[in-house]
């Protein structure tokens, strides 16, 4: 699978952060970035509405009977992770970010879109953030969509180690920070 | 240490230094994320504080009432986001820059003070006060201050002998993650300005404590300088480091 | 209902782990550490500045703490989020429950007790038998009455927990240092801003 772009879209559906790792010969204007941040957050927003009222409920049901396996990403080992060096993994240790399956905070919105060409997933934090990211390749694989789950909750690690930490960064305005570009370049190119 | 051949004093330097590293390692810990925000959060608390001096001000010259009523405002306010605040400090005058930094400078030197003593009270075996020098002073800060609060050493340490030391930090932890441009433009190095008043003034602090403690008799000046290229292969993301110029007034 | 948010977050390969048992795995293998009297001497030299600034108003300090502690909630929880990937807490019982087991543990390594809840349950307490930012601190005697030495956490707190869409107020009504039996913080909930919960999360 190669990500060909990786997208951050803060609460309010601003686009602060993109970066394409291919270069393309369909390259999207920063206009239309902008455009496409905004349009996918409001088709997640409308994908959780039109989620059937019976599913609603019998996912509500679900939740308080414990485990959910269909709610669990599985954790993907060896990817992109980052081993050489304690100090490159900034205030994270060990040999990855995480070593475990996690639940996903985005149940009902959208999570996942197909075309012939491309496969485009994403991820979203319980304070409203979104990572998006592209794939050049066509897949509705389950497997797939776990390992991009996986590799944007580690772009979300990034970002809580070294955007966060610069004081001067402010949550509406693009990411500009070295460290977090170049880490997230590493992480992708690893995979 | 007593003078009973070289090998076994190699095994009793090795020994205390074990012994060094797990008295360390069994000391209480916390999470290092948190105490990077806090030290670098000091920047705008000391901008914000600065803020709310300067309305105090403007209360107690205006009349009663607007007095209370703009202290309730006050009060109730938030004082801004950080990000906020720090742009703050570039519009503010140039006392108000200075008040803020010595403000700074003052934190840093407070923690520096206490912080040489939490140090020789560790046992550290690569600590002797027999004779201890300015330039052994130096060593220790370069060595043991930075790696306790920062987690690594200083890079250089250059001295003319004479009072004057060049301190290099080619990785300054607490900037580590700020976006420096290769250019560095006059306003960002302005920005940088208040974050290396906290060291200057642990330096000083550390001086102070330990026997350099007259006024003015040590000042120190932190300034954003080029890596050189040997040292960046390393941190290829990361071209700014920090230098610190130490001068020391020494009687002769 | 933690034991559940618990399941749900940490069970890997079946097996089940309590709350407890994922905060002390992070805390012992994923967190950078560094020693906590740096940490102490660093904050207690903060707050002396602050008092000397604002010539021992100590309402004012107060007030500054937890405004700093604010705007570090409000980054830190980020971090927090993305290390231990936990779910949303379905009452406000499951955040108490989080907070003192989960985030003041791997931040701090402390585990606040938490109780005396309120009977509508909108208000518990964390009682800090430790606390890492007052070891080893005296207050001076004008300070006693009035200075609230650990204030910076109501803040973080707060800021934290307004990112996760819930209102709260948080304060402390009493402090071993102020010669009190035990530190005790409350934590109230106003209201969950449902308005700004991200869409799919129901």
């Amino acid at each position: 699978m190669a990500i060909q772009t990786i997208l951050v879209i803060n609460k309010s559906g601003g686009l602060v952060y993109q970066r394409d790792f291919i270069k393309t010969s369909a390259k999207l204007s920063s206009n239309e970035y902008l455009i496409l941040a905004g349009t996918l957050q409001g088709v997640v927003a409308i994908a959780s509405q039109v989620t059937p009222k019976a599913l609603q409920i019998s996912a509500k049901a679900g939740s308080k009977t414990a485990n959910e396996p269909s709610q669990l990403i599985p954790y993907v080992g060896s990817l992109g992770a980052p081993t050489q060096n304690l100090s490159d993994m900034g205030s994270f240790m060990g040999q990855d970010f995480f070593n475990e399956s996690f639940a996903s905070w985005n149940q009902s919105g959208l999570k996942h879109v197909t075309t012939d060409q491309l496969s485009m997933f994403l991820y979203q934090t319980l304070t409203g953030l979104k990572f998006v990211a592209i794939s050049t390749q066509s897949t509705t694989n389950a497997m797939a969509v776990s390992i991009a789950e996986n590799l944007l909750r580690k772009a979300y690690c990034l970002y809580a180690d070294y955007v966060m930490k610069n004081p001067f960064h402010d949550p509406d305005m693009p990411i500009k920070c070295e460290l977090f570009d170049s880490h997230l370049a590493e992480l992708v190119g690893q995979l | 240490m007593v003078d009973s051949g070289l090998a076994s004093e190699v095994n009793e330097h090795q020994r205390l230094q074990l012994q060094f590293q797990l008295f360390q390692e069994s000391l209480p810990k916390v999470d290092e994320t948190v105490y990077r925000m806090l030290l670098n959060e000091a920047v705008p608390l000391a901008i914000g504080v600065e803020r709310s001096l300067n309305h105090l001000e403007e209360d107690s010259t205006d009349q009663l009432e607007t007095d209370l009523n703009s202290k309730l405002t006050f009060e109730s306010q938030e004082l801004g986001a950080s990000h906020k605040l720090l742009q703050e400090y570039m519009t503010a005058d140039q006392d108000q820059q200075i008040r803020i930094n010595t403000r700074l400078e003052n934190i840093g030197f407070q923690l520096g003070q206490k912080l040489s003593q939490l140090l020789i009270f560790s046992n550290n075996p690569n600590l002797s006060f027999k004779d201890m020098d300015l330039l052994s002073v130096m060593k220790f800060v370069c060595r043991d201050v930075w790696k306790q609060v920062f987690g690594k050493q200083i890079d250089n340490l250059k001295t003319n002998h004479r009072g004057t030391f060049y301190l290099l930090d080619y990785n300054y932890k607490p900037i580590e993650s700020f976006t420096l441009e290769e250019d560095l433009s006059d306003q960002e190095q302005k920005m940088m300005e208040p974050f290396l008043h906290v060291p200057c003034g642990m330096i000083r602090g550390v001086l102070a404590s330990l026997g350099f403690e007259k006024e003015d008799q040590v000042t120190c000046q932190a300034t954003l300088v080029e890596a050189p290229d040997s040292k960046q292969a390393g941190a290829s993301a990361f071209a700014k480091s920090v230098s610190f110029n130490v001068q020391v007034l020494v009687e002769r | 209902m933690s034991a559940n948010s618990a399941n749900i977050s940490a069970s890997s390969a079946g097996s089940k782990k309590s709350l407890k048992t994922f905060s002390d795995d992070i805390w012992k293998n994923k967190t950078a550490k560094i020693n906590a009297e740096l940490f102490t001497l660093t904050y207690g030299s903060i707050v002396s500045q602050l008092c000397t600034d604002f010539e021992r108003d100590f309402k004012k300090v107060n007030s500054h703490l937890s405004a700093m502690g604010y705007n570090i909630g409000v980054r830190l929880i980020e971090d927090f989020l993305a290390r231990t990937a936990l779910p949303r807490c379905d009452s406000f019982t499951q955040t108490s429950e989080v907070i003192s087991k989960c985030a003041f543990k791997i931040f701090l390594n402390v585990t606040p007790q938490v109780g005396n809840w309120s009977s509508s349950k909108d208000t518990f307490s964390l009682f800090l038998d430790e606390n890492p930012l007052s070891d080893f601190v005296e207050l001076p005697m004008d300070a006693v009455k009035e200075l609230w030495y650990s204030n910076i956490l109501c803040g973080v707190l707060k800021g934290a927990l307004e990112m996760v869409q819930m209102d709260c107020d948080v304060w402390f009504v009493s402090d071993v240092l102020r010669g009190d039996q035990n530190t005790e913080m409350r934590v109230k909930l106003n209201r969950i801003m449902k308005e700004e919960i991200p869409a799919g999360e129901d």
